[in-house]
């Protein structure tokens, strides 16, 4: 079975490609694929006759239960029968409805043999979840397909509102199967023949099911989507909107009712919402004057039908479904098929504005008028057969003995019979709209349709007289189904002539009063209008959905406020809430020791005014003053705690921060804006506040925790024996936690590249200009020279005391760097001090001899630094592999070279020197971006300036 | 271990990036050598993690101790089957995005993108996310986030337009206060237990009193939500993704929030499997998932519509990672899995309908149906996905959160499936109208452009009228008007595959759930990572 659903899959792929080389003769051969499918299934009926239909499984997620099952059962059967059929004489139909031009053919080719292999696959497995998957299938390309011409905003909304409301039925109908498949197993088979208790769980799980079904099938409430629908290309609406998808509904309920017909809700659910569903559908077809809009409404009644007979769970019922089933998709397609050849042929659809269409065509009017007659139960057609069994169910359940079984019995016969009187109505209605002469009314004009067109609709008209006729032949098919059911006697058999029964009765009135309706439709026509609609499912849902999107833009406006302020504030409350009310509530702190000198706390102290007064000051130098003093602050804490390698780098990197603040501040306002004293600012302060103690809690809290030796403990040692160096804090920088650093320079890799594209954006390969490519000023007198980049700049910028200085102490600065690079194995420094070391030189000659000078200091661009940077710890971390190590492991050598005498060089020294180079590098990309790159802005601004 | 070949590829993932990097950076003037290197280092990367799912699936984890140090005192990495898995799909969908990235660098001129900025750092974010996967110690996890965050700072910028920066300080801001918590929470950690080491806290957290722990995870998990942008800790998000270039919010979108996603999971079986947080993370997940898709339904422009479903659907992660339980896990790796290929398609996809369309607003958009067929079956295919329609990827990703929601069987869990399932219809109304307004609709209703200038000016186009201003002015920034440019066959390719990826997940989700399954039943047992990281005598 699954290759029968693989040709389809492959037919819709290749569809597209038929389309452009055989036009509309593609349609011929798509027809082939349910037309196989067909084929094959005729040739196993016997086995399925037999009860023993083939059965396939191929795996798929077996961890979900999600296996392709396929199991061929009389109900799939004929189901499957009925989609392939139907399916192969619609593509067949195509070939003419279409135009020879229509430039959306390849889709739509494609879409709709794809919605036929789903259909069949549909009915063929043997698992929910499979079922669930071609279910939603179907509802895409039903979407897609009555979206086939989306020019109209109407077809658009429509395709859009059959999505929603068949997916919204779909997921209820998922976590059902879920449900069920949880608890007890998603195989069809196994479920319906050994059905789970009915606990709560299991009865909300089959009602979740039922709410599937009825989406699927419209059935009020969901009813709406289906006339919707009828934008979609007629050929579409006869195979999905009549014959096939919609019948998925009715499928799921005749499979679970052998098992769960007796569940609580289950009646009120079928039977009752599809009796329901039948009035109000017959009583809006009778309304329209747009006979495809006729036929909808037509169908959304049969449906209402069929579901409840379904529902009923009675053999009776079981069997009368099937053979409505059969008969339904024989005359509804067949009426389809019929709209679609007069649109076509005489461009309207509006029974005001046809008249006399019916002798111009008769071999499309005959078989029509065949099918509206099956339609209305008129003997001795299919519908007559099914309608009969119908009512012969309704009498039988309401002569149960259980009152409450007999209650549906009662209601379904009475429906029954009005829903029938409707019915007869609303088929008059079509042929006279369709094919009547009316008196007064101009002949419609007709263009004679080639008779490959007619062909479709004469079959199956022709098939809904044979099925009527050969009734008695086809019980036996269907009666394995009707077995699987429990309650109710044995049917009997499907036949045009049962003898004088009461069921006739019901039917010879429900006839006489149906024709009576049409007679004096002019007066029904009246009290229809004075009634108001009784259910206007369409309204809700347009008002939901209009609901729904102003209450999305409503909370979305709550939450997403675009405001930054607000996001941290949330991010602080919930620090608050959530871990500090933790350490507050449950955590308990030990013996809290306030200070070890007492120069601990006036440093501290003087941490926190810093932090008061950055708060305060609205001028920006201050506070970036101010925030350096916190960093300063911190460094000379490290310095009390004895760790002058962390207070090293903690004031290089707080210089740092302060040069890089400067220049950036130099294209800023001096102030901030005026601080409101709003009750805001002071929420604001307290939540502050409130963060800051959150963290002191969460902190002591976990400090007073801890009861066993850290990892550092084995430092010291092991820095010494293994790392080979006495600096634990360096070894455990490039050696033992070099794996951080690695990640520690790339992150400076990443923010070097990411300040250099910020000012110079598209890359930092500018072109360097050293001094001396400069034209220097004539005027400028040449005294001075201590740095040759210093004659650019202007006078009053100048200090000449600086530029001596700059001269004298560049070099050292480098020359300290490098010590500090190398010593750092041993004493405190190591490759990033060294590194911003080097770089604060170059600040020092960029400040004193401005950008020229700068590229005097350093003719290259900072990316090639980072770069060979970068190289140099990479494969400073590679290169132990090719010794046998592993990687980023260090190793000693010992050696004498003649100036220094005996060298103990550790390798991970030249991991350090890739980092030193790396920190380098990024000190010259601040320096040039923020400073040259600043510089250049500024005077760029100041010549268009000057311009003007 | 020094002769295991297996342990030495343990960091590749992350040292090639960095390798190509360093090269892209000295080849920086060559723009065809810098696409050759970066092309290799990533394909390289794939090759390495494809290798490590096999071995780790048939070997169990592969440790990796750096430097040779005793354990546990230098920093281990270990790939686990989670860690490989992530590597690989991280890989793929890297590399992916690369060429994507390379074909528009080639198309355009650079003022949007400029490559030689691009590769270097592209290539430092991929090591970052490699290394965040790998770590096998709470610090180095930090540094992996840092290496990622910073590598992120400078593509969402890229180009410094105004906008860019204006998005990129609301993202920069709030990365660097998670990263700040993040780095509370691991002070804390050392503070109680000594060790940073993940193996060894498992073993030691165990001997913490629960306030304490429960202190601890909360810790790390707010920090991780911000990261993983989990509500009410994920309006960053929508603010800051849709600016940056298309290629880079695709990588941002697949696999940044979902690093944070990898981070909860981790810790939650690892290092709290007695988590007392399931019902918090419970209604964290529920109000993701449904505030997060009425977002993506309030919206107008394709981009924030995606950046809503991305938040929206880490609510599923959330979901299963929750639920705690083994199936929960698989679900959430599954649905992992799903969601950062499926959205880094659909950002793709969006990438490629502003340059056909010249706009991603759905206001001026249409007839994309008829401009161009094969971007509209992308999108309808990658739509279909992410709402969890079936076959898809996504639908089977849902279908185990759901099973394993419904099994667990409290309200509350019932309440989360139920909130699954409107967000899946959402999702599929959210784009659905895209697909209904973007490309069904022709182009003939779209309204001129003067109409669409003048509208613009008074701020009225993307939002209705009765919405804060605030989210007006970014609607309105995130989509500046601009022309329609060609699609290079190499772009369409790129996406192509990207959204075949989700269909791959399809067709091999029987193997993909059962690893899923293996990963997650590693994950709630534990031994398997502890035992491979820490020999015995220091299981203490």
């Amino acid at each position: 079975m699954v290759q029968l659903l693989l040709v389809h899959l492959v037919a819709a792929a290749v569809a597209p490609v038929l389309v452009r080389f055989l036009g509309r003769n593609a349609f011929l051969v798509l027809a082939l694929a349910p037309a196989s499918a067909l084929a094959w299934l005729l040739s196993v009926a016997a086995d399925v006759r037999a009860g023993n239909g083939p059965v396939q499984r191929v795996s798929w997620v077996p961890g979900l239960g999600l296996d392709l099952d396929f199991r061929l059962t009389t109900l799939s059967w004929v189901l499957a029968l009925l989609v392939t059929g139907v399916g192969a004489l619609v593509l067949f139909y195509c070939r003419w409805y279409f135009t020879a031009t229509d430039p959306t053919l390849w889709r739509f080719t494609a879409v709709f043999t794809a919605f036929a292999g789903a259909m069949l696959g549909l009915v063929l497995t043997d698992n929910f979840l499979v079922l669930y998957v071609f279910w939603e299938l179907t509802t895409v390309f039903s979407y897609l397909l009555i979206g086939h011409n989306p020019a109209s905003s109407t077809n658009r909304r429509a395709a859009m509102q059959a999505l929603i409301v068949t997916t919204l039925g779909g997921l209820a109908m998922l976590v059902g199967i879920i449900a069920l498949g949880v608890r007890h197993s998603y195989r069809i088979s196994e479920v319906v023949a050994h059905p789970p208790a009915l606990d709560a769980v299991t009865i909300g799980a089959v009602v979740l099911l039922l709410v599937g079904a009825l989406s699927k099938s419209a059935l009020v409430p969901f009813h709406f989507w289906l006339p919707g629908a009828m934008a979609a290309p007629t050929p579409v609406s006869a195979y999905l909107h009549a014959a096939a998808m919609v019948k998925a509904g009715v499928y799921l309920v005749a499979l679970l009712a052998p098992a769960f017909a007796g569940a609580p809700g289950w009646h009120a659910l079928t039977v009752g919402l599809g009796l329901f569903t039948m009035l109000v559908g017959g009583w809006r077809a009778l309304r329209q004057y747009d006979i495809k809009l006729l036929l909808a409404y037509g169908t959304v009644s049969q449906l209402g039908f069929m579901v409840a007979l379904a529902g009923l769970g009675t053999r009776e019922g079981g069997l009368a479904a099937l053979a409505l089933v059969v008969s339904h998709a024989f005359f509804k397609s067949t009426l389809f098929l019929t709209v679609g050849v007069i649109d076509r042929s005489t461009g309207t659809r509006d029974l005001r504005e046809l008249s006399g269409v019916g002798r111009r065509l008769l071999p499309l009017s005959v078989p029509a008028v065949l099918a509206a007659l099956s339609m209305a139960g008129i003997p001795p057609l299919a519908g007559f057969v099914a309608k009969e069994a119908a009512l012969q169910a309704g009498l039988e359940a309401a002569s149960d003995g259980v009152p409450f079984a007999a209650a549906w019995g009662w209601l379904m016969t009475v429906t029954l019979v009005v829903g029938s009187i409707l019915t007869v109505a609303y088929s008059t209605r079509f042929v006279w709209g369709a094919f009547a002469r009316k008196p007064g009314m101009p002949l419609t004009p007709v263009r004679v349709p080639h008779p490959g067109f007619l062909l479709a609709p004469l079959l199956l008209g022709v098939g809904s007289l044979l099925v009527g006729l050969l009734a008695p032949l086809e019980h036996p098919w269907l009666l394995p189904y009707a077995q699987q059911l429990v309650r109710g006697a044995p049917p009997a058999l499907l036949a045009l002539w049962h003898g004088f029964t009461p069921a006739l009765g019901l039917s010879a009135l429900a006839i006489a009063i149906g024709v009576g309706l049409f007679v004096w439709r002019d007066r029904v026509g009246r009290v229809q209008r004075a009634v108001p609609p009784l259910v206007d499912g369409e309204r809700a849902y347009a008002r939901f959905m209009r609901g729904l999107d102003v209450g999305a833009v409503e909370v979305t406006a709550r939450t997403q406020r675009g405001s930054l302020p607000f996001y941290l504030a949330t991010i602080v409350f919930v620090f608050v809430a959530l871990p500090g009310m933790a350490a507050l509530l449950r955590g308990s702190v030990g013996p809290v020791r306030l200070w070890d000198t007492p120069a601990q706390a006036v440093v501290g102290a003087v941490i926190v005014v810093a932090c008061v007064l950055v708060l305060l000051t609205d001028r920006r130098l201050a506070s970036v003053m101010l925030v350096g003093v916190t960093g300063y602050g911190v460094s000379t804490l490290f310095i009390l705690h004895g760790a002058p390698d962390l207070a090293i780098t903690q004031m290089l990197v707080e210089t740092v921060s302060l040069v890089v603040f400067v220049l950036a501040l130099r294209r800023l306002p001096t102030r901030f804006e005026r601080h409101e004293r709003s009750l805001r600012r002071r929420l604001r302060v307290l939540l502050g506040i409130a963060f800051g103690a959150s963290v002191a809690a969460v902190i002591l809290v976990a400090s007073a925790a801890r009861h066993v030796v850290p990892v550092s403990i084995d430092f010291p040692e092991q820095a010494h024996s293994f790392g080979h160096g006495s600096n634990i804090v360096n070894v455990t920088l490039v050696d033992i936690r070099a794996w951080d650093t690695l990640g520690e320079v790339s992150v400076l890799v990443a923010a070097a590249t990411g300040i250099a594209s910020l000012i110079f954006v598209k890359t930092r390969n500018t072109r360097l200009s050293t001094a001396s490519e400069q034209a220097i000023a004539p005027t400028e007198p040449t005294r001075g020279t201590w740095l040759r980049g210093g004659r650019t700049l202007r006078r009053e910028r100048r200090s000449v005391m600086f530029e001596v200085v700059t001269r004298l102490i560049f070099h050292i600065m480098i020359a300290v760097s490098l010590y500090v690079l190398f010593s750092g194995h041993n004493l405190p420094g190591g490759g990033f001090a060294g590194g911003l070391v080097a770089g604060l030189a170059l600040v020092v000659r960029y400040l004193a001899g401005g950008r020229y000078e700068l590229d005097e200091a350093a003719p290259f661009d900072a990316g090639l630094a980072v770069g060979i940077g970068l190289l140099i710890v990479v494969l400073a971390a590679l290169a132990p592999l090719a010794f046998g190590g592993t990687i980023l492991q260090s190793a000693v050598f010992d050696f004498t070279l003649p100036p220094w005498g005996e060298v103990h060089l550790v390798t991970s020294a030249i991991f350090d020197m890739g980092v030193y180079l790396i920190v380098f590098g990024m000190m010259l990309d601040i320096v040039r971006s923020l400073g040259t790159g600043i510089d250049r802005q500024i005077s760029a601004e100041r010549r268009a300036e000057a311009e003007v | 271990m020094i002769d295991d070949v297996a342990a030495n590829l343990v960091p590749l993932p992350v040292l090639l990036p960095l390798l190509g990097a360093a090269l892209s950076l000295a080849v920086r003037r060559s723009p065809l050598l810098q696409r050759v290197t970066s092309t290799v280092a990533l394909t390289g990367l794939v090759v390495v993690a494809a290798i490590l799912v096999v071995v780790t699936d048939r070997q169990g984890p592969q440790v990796l101790w750096v430097g040779a140090w005793k354990e546990p005192l230098g920093i281990s990495l270990v790939a686990d089957r989670l860690s490989a898995l992530m590597l690989l799909v991280s890989g793929v969908v890297i590399l992916v995005v690369l060429i994507f990235s390379i074909a528009q660098g080639q198309e355009d001129d650079e003022t949007d993108t400029p490559m030689t900025i691009f590769h270097p750092t592209y290539l430092v974010l991929a090591a970052g996310v490699s290394n965040a996967f790998l770590a096998g110690d709470l610090f180095n996890l930090f540094v992996g986030f840092e290496i990622l965050l910073y590598a992120s700072y400078v593509l969402l910028t890229l180009g410094g337009a105004e906008q860019r920066i204006h998005a990129g300080t609301t993202y920069v801001v709030v990365s660097l206060i998670s990263s700040s918590i993040f780095l509370i929470g691991i002070a804390a950690t050392y503070a109680a237990t000594g060790t940073v080491n993940l193996a060894q806290l498992a073993i030691r957290l165990g001997g913490v009193e629960p306030g304490v722990l429960l202190v601890l995870q909360l810790c790390l998990l707010t920090a991780f939500a911000i990261k993983a942008a989990v509500f009410p800790l994920s309006a960053w998000l929508p603010d800051s993704y849709p600016t940056a270039p298309a290629p880079v919010t695709a990588v941002f979108a697949g696999l940044l929030t979902k690093v944070g996603v990898y981070a909860m999971i981790r810790v939650q079986t690892l290092l709290f499997p007695e988590s007392p947080l399931h019902g918090l993370l419970m209604w964290a997940a529920l109000l993701t998932m449904v505030i997060g898709i009425l977002g993506a339904v309030s919206q107008s422009g394709l981009k924030r519509i995606l950046s809503f479903t991305l938040v929206s659907h880490i609510g599923y992660m959330v979901f299963g990672i929750a639920l705690g339980t083994a199936h929960g896990m698989a679900g959430a790796i599954f649905y992992v899995v799903h969601h950062i290929t499926i959205q880094t398609a659909l950002f793709l996809i969006a990438g490629l309908v502003e340059r056909l369309g010249g706009t991603t607003s759905l206001d001026r958009l249409a007839g994309l149906a008829v401009a161009s067929p094969v971007l509209s079956i992308l999108f309808f295919v990658a739509a279909m996905n992410l709402s969890g329609i079936p076959p898809l990827s996504g639908f089977l990703a849902k279908i185990g959160l759901f099973h394993a929601g419904i099994e667990f069987g409290t309200p509350l869990s019932w309440a989360l499936v139920a909130g699954g399932i409107v967000t899946s219809l959402l999702t599929l109304y959210a784009l659905a109208k895209v697909w209904s307004q973007a490309f069904w609709r022709p182009i003939a209703e779209t309204p001129a452009p003067a109409e669409v200038a003048a509208a613009l000016a008074s701020g009225s186009v993307g939002v209705p009228a009765d919405v804060d201003p605030a989210t007006a002015r970014t609607t309105v920034l995130t989509e500046t008007p601009s022309t329609s440019r060609a699609m290079p066959p190499l772009m369409l390719a790129a996406t192509a595959t990207m959204t075949a990826v989700g269909l791959v997940i399809t067709l091999a989700a029987g193997p993909l759930f059962a690893y899923t399954q293996r990963a997650a039943a590693d994950l709630k047992q534990r031994t398997p990572y502890i035992t491979s990281v820490l020999p015995p005598e220091v299981r203490r």
